[in-house]
């Protein structure tokens, strides 16, 4: 490669570097497009293509360009605001620079931009696996910029590589140093707008088969450390979205069916965990059954203990949670929240309709008639099914008489409108039920195929009361995960990972995963509060992280100049100097040491007034090391004949 | 071109980088061979892409914090120390540095003229891309080896006959990342000279011959030199007699004369026309006479060069032509 060209080519491998980082953040087309852009900068620098002629029509094809870029990232987002719009311009916007960068003040400005992306990237994504090409291209960048600084063979490649990669391993204290004790604000200043993403997880509408289509998914949707022990398995209930309307076929969350619920009583050891979520796209925070509070700021709790966020879950986010395994609710359903919990629209599935009436009118009450209707599910061995095949617009009456197959959604539609029709407040929960304990990061997983629905139903001096149907039809649901009980289900990936071995590998990892969103993607003003406690300060406050910062900056300063020093302090004076300093040695037996300002000449001659004897000896080590020092240039046989000469000198 | 650029900044730039450049030289004042660049003599600045780093660490900065974005933070203080590093590395690259020797090589007007710096480096670790600029000339880097030496090679553009005085030598570096830049300054006092450019149509004046024989001894190394005269810049270290030295009569230098045979006298109240074309003439033809081996003396402005031959001749009969009338020394 021609040396010259070393620097188009650094800068534009960063760029290209960087735009994979963003490859998920910008469009296809955009990152094609200063892939491309890259390739042909390479291809011009190295010499395969001609460099564009000059002219004023290059200035024109450039900004027309320009506006077209700009133009394009519009009409593909309707924004310049926000992540992704934003990082596709500012894609677009390198490419642009690397078809017109000549200078080395161009190439900075690429490695600039490319910063830029990773800053983007790193804004989108922090998962530790991205962490290493994070790392990666910030060292890249720094060897670029080192190359960039001396064009040319001054600097190798290598060496600049190595350069960078010393002077980021002598900074890493400082970054850590930093990252625990640079005080950090509480709060955001001005709010991120990321893109529209393809919503994963539970949605606030369910058709019968809508809770099977996730049993494939193997994504986690949550993770659960317990503070303590944690509950056994069949209560693991995290309740997500309450459906409260049903038209016969799909139940829906009704936003207008709010009411004022009575008093809830807590009962027990309260259970407290923190969740950490994935992005679902959605608003929905999942809790065990029953929530204490809102766990956090903006987000709300409903009437009927639905937490809903203020924005849809994008990142990944953690809170912390108190929930209550068993509750009481002794109080009266107002006419209003009766009214709601027990309408249907339309007059459909008319064979459940005449079942309801029957077993109600055989029941004294409604915990009988609950209770009546489970037995009825079990009697009729209902299959436990993920493919119960289509149902008809009477989905309830096709379910229960018809195939009498069926998946948690379908059970739990089923009962939730048998109690409806005998007039019964019952609705639909959907959540996820159990999970996947990660022994290597003493966790709970809690993946999308987890995914369950069952009902609550309101019995007078209880309250809300979770019956789940599905546990009547599979009693194994409630130990043990989807897969267990069908296999078939899983898809490809589920299969490899669940495997002996590899399980156990995929739990490390995921508890590596966890661990780094707990402690280092999550740290916070909060935690850092909480790790200055750790430390032995009673009650730290601003002025401690401020003292510890200035402490470690000191400290490291100190390091690195005693480090950096040593190379240089460290000077071996050559043979010439050495046999100088001995000649001198020997002489300051005879007369006052050699003043620092004194010349070589001076001092012998100085020697020989007072040792009329040594002068010929000494005013020829002196000329030969004058000779030797400030002539043109030192012979190996006269630096020895300079030391020969002093050995001799008798002092 | 370098001149021009520097021109074409604000003038609020070029009064600054004066005022600093006289308050460095009030603080450090005149230095003396060898010029160790000590640290209180080296300052540091971010370069105008180490202001460019900054800007976009502290946007890092604020998104980081803003969005509470842990990685974001990691990599930005990560880069803030590397930059530091970047600074600390400038700095050592230049401290301890040692300017040993500054020499001189005159030149005709409209040539370069030269001037040689040695650099030596005691530790144990190269230094790389060191730049020696004075007030008029471009920047040239050089590499100095681990405990060894290096010369730079400064071409000075002579637009006008005379003396060129210069008094400082800005070394400075960036290396290795270029965000910052490390410059001392060594305040030695230099001087050039220009020649008349050899210019002019007119034949030189007749030769007359005297006795003698036409060998001409020019011979290094050899001990029949007739004469010392003192160490003049540009002047081969293998002439200097080193025994004069040693015995503290200073720098000599050791003369070789030949008696010429053939000779002409370039006499400057002969030729006709304006002072610098006159001069200009008589450096054609002493450049012509000495191309051709010939022995030639000179006669100006009441001094009198006998007839010589050599390189030694040549320079100190175009010396006289560029002191001419003692024009005004720059800067």
């Amino acid at each position: 490669m021609i040396a010259a060209a070393r620097p188009h080519v650094a800068a534009t491998l960063v760029f290209a570097a960087s735009v994979l980082l963003v490859l998920f953040e910008a469009p296809l087309w955009c990152t094609a497009v200063a892939l491309g852009c890259a390739a042909w900068r390479i291809a011009v620098s190295v010499g395969w293509l001609n460099p564009p002629r000059a002219g004023s029509w290059r200035r024109l094809v450039f900004v027309t360009l320009t506006v077209a870029c700009v133009l394009a990232v519009l009409a593909n987002f309707r924004t310049l605001n926000g992540l992704s719009a934003g990082t596709a311009l500012l894609v677009l916007m390198g490419a642009l620079k690397l078809l017109e960068s000549r200078s080395r003040r161009d190439d900075g400005i690429v490695i600039g931009v490319a910063l830029f992306m990773l800053l983007a990237a790193v804004l989108g994504d922090q998962s530790l696996l991205r962490v290493p090409l994070y790392l990666l291209t910030v060292w890249g960048a720094c060897a670029a910029i080192a190359i960039i600084a001396h064009p040319g063979d001054a600097l190798p490649t290598r060496a600049a590589l190595r350069l960078s990669a010393r002077a980021l391993a002598m900074a890493a204290p400082l970054a850590a140093a930093c990252f625990l004790l640079f005080p950090r604000v509480s709060g955001q200043f001005w709010a991120l707008q990321r893109g529209q993403q393809a919503t994963t997880g539970l949605s606030d509408v369910m058709a019968p088969g809508a809770i099977g289509e996730l049993a494939s998914e193997y994504d986690p949707a949550f993770r659960v450390r317990f503070e303590g022990s944690p509950p056994p398995r069949e209560t693991l209930y995290f309740r997500g979205v309450v459906l409260n309307s049903f038209d016969g076929f799909t139940w829906r969350r009704a936003r207008s069916h709010t009411w004022n619920p009575p008093p809830l009583e807590m009962l027990g050891a309260p259970v407290r965990y923190r969740v950490t979520l994935e992005p679902s796209y959605r608003p929905w925070l999942f809790a065990l059954d029953t929530v204490a509070r809102s766990p956090r700021r903006n987000v709300f709790l409903a009437h009927d203990r639905q937490l809903t966020a203020m924005d849809d879950i994008d990142t990944v986010t953690s809170y912390d949670a108190e929930s209550y395994l068993r509750t009481r609710s002794t109080g009266k359903l107002s006419v209003a929240g009766h009214r709601y919990e027990t309408r249907i629209e339309g007059e459909g599935n008319p064979r459940t309709r005449a079942l309801a009436l029957s077993l109600r009118a055989q029941s004294g009450s409604d915990a009988e008639y609950a209770q009546r209707v489970l037995q009825w599910f079990q009697e009729q061995r209902l299959e436990y099914t993920l493919d119960p095949g289509p149902t008809s617009v009477d989905s309830v009456d096709s379910t229960l008489f018809d195939s009498k197959r069926g998946f948690c959604a379908h059970f739990a539609s089923a009962y939730a409108t048998l109690m409806r029709m005998a007039d019964v407040p019952a609705h639909v929960v959907t959540g996820y039920l159990g999970g996947e304990w990660n022994p290597a990061g003493g966790y709970l997983i809690v993946r999308q195929s987890d995914a369950h629905a069952w009902t609550e139903v309101w019995l007078d001096g209880h309250g809300w009361t979770r019956i789940d149907p599905t546990s009547v039809v599979e009693p194994e649901r409630l130990q043990r995960g989807l897969y267990d009980l069908m296999p078939q289900s899983m898809g490809a990936t589920a299969q490899v990972l669940r495997s002996a071995w590899i399980s156990r590998i995929a739990h490390v990892w995921d508890s590596a995963n966890q661990w780094w969103q707990e402690r280092v993607v999550e740290f916070n003003a909060r935690a850092q509060l909480s790790f200055l406690r750790n430390l032995g300060i009673d009650s730290p406050g601003w002025q401690h992280l401020g003292w510890g910062f200035a402490i470690a900056l000191l400290t490291w300063i100190g390091w690195v100049s005693l480090t950096l020093r040593r190379s240089v302090a460290r000077q071996r004076p050559d043979r010439i100097a050495r046999a100088w300093l001995a000649a001198t040695r020997k002489l300051a037996r005879v007369a006052p040491a050699r003043a620092a300002d004194e010349g070589p000449i001076a001092f012998a001659r100085r020697i020989g007034a007072a040792r009329p004897d040594l002068a010929p000896a000494v005013s020829d080590v002196a000329e030969r090391y004058v000779r030797l020092r400030f002539g043109p240039s030192s012979s190996a046989p006269e630096v020895l004949e300079l030391e020969r000469a002093v050995r001799r000198l008798a002092a | 071109m370098i001149r021009e650029r520097r021109q074409s900044k604000g003038t609020w730039r070029a009064q600054l980088r004066d005022r600093v450049r006289s308050w460095a030289r009030r603080r450090q004042g005149e230095d003396s061979l060898p010029v160790t660049l000590a640290t209180r003599r080296v300052y540091i600045l971010p370069t105008r892409a180490g202001f460019a780093f900054a800007a976009l660490l502290l946007l890092m900065l604020l998104a980081g914090l803003n969005y509470a974005n842990s990685i974001a933070l990691i990599v930005t203080f990560l880069l803030a120390g590397f930059a530091l590093i970047a600074m600390h590395l400038t700095h050592r690259n230049l401290v301890g540095l040692a300017l040993r020797g500054v020499a001189t090589t005159d030149a005709f007007v409209g040539e370069h003229g030269r001037l040689l710096l040695t650099l030596d480096n005691t530790a144990d670790t190269p230094r790389i891309g060191i730049e020696c600029e004075t007030d008029e000339t471009e920047r040239s880097p050089v590499d100095v080896p681990a405990t060894g030496s290096a010369r730079a090679e400064l071409g000075i553009s002579l637009a006008r006959r005379g003396r060129l005085r210069l008094d400082r030598i800005r070394i400075s570096t960036s290396f290795p990342f270029g965000l910052f830049r490390a410059w001392s300054y060594a305040h030695l006092p230099m001087e050039l000279l220009a020649w008349p450019a050899p210019r002019g149509r007119r034949d030189p004046p007749a030769e007359s011959t005297s006795g003698g024989q036409a060998t001409a001894v020019h011979r290094a190394g050899d001990e029949q030199w007739s004469s010392l005269r003192a160490f003049r810049s540009g002047d081969s270290p293998r002439q200097v007699a080193w025994a004069a030295y040693a015995r503290g009569r200073g720098l000599l230098v050791k003369v070789y004369e030949s008696p010429a045979a053939h000779h002409r006298t370039f006499d400057f109240d002969r030729v006709p026309g304006e002072v610098e074309q006159r001069l200009e003439q008589m450096s054609a033809w002493i450049v012509d006479a000495h191309a051709r081996g010939e022995s030639y003396g000179l006669r100006i402005g009441g001094e009198a060069l006998p007839p010589s031959s050599g390189s030694e001749h040549r320079e100190r009969c175009l010396d006289a032509l560029a002191l001419y009338g003692d024009p005004e020394p720059r800067p």
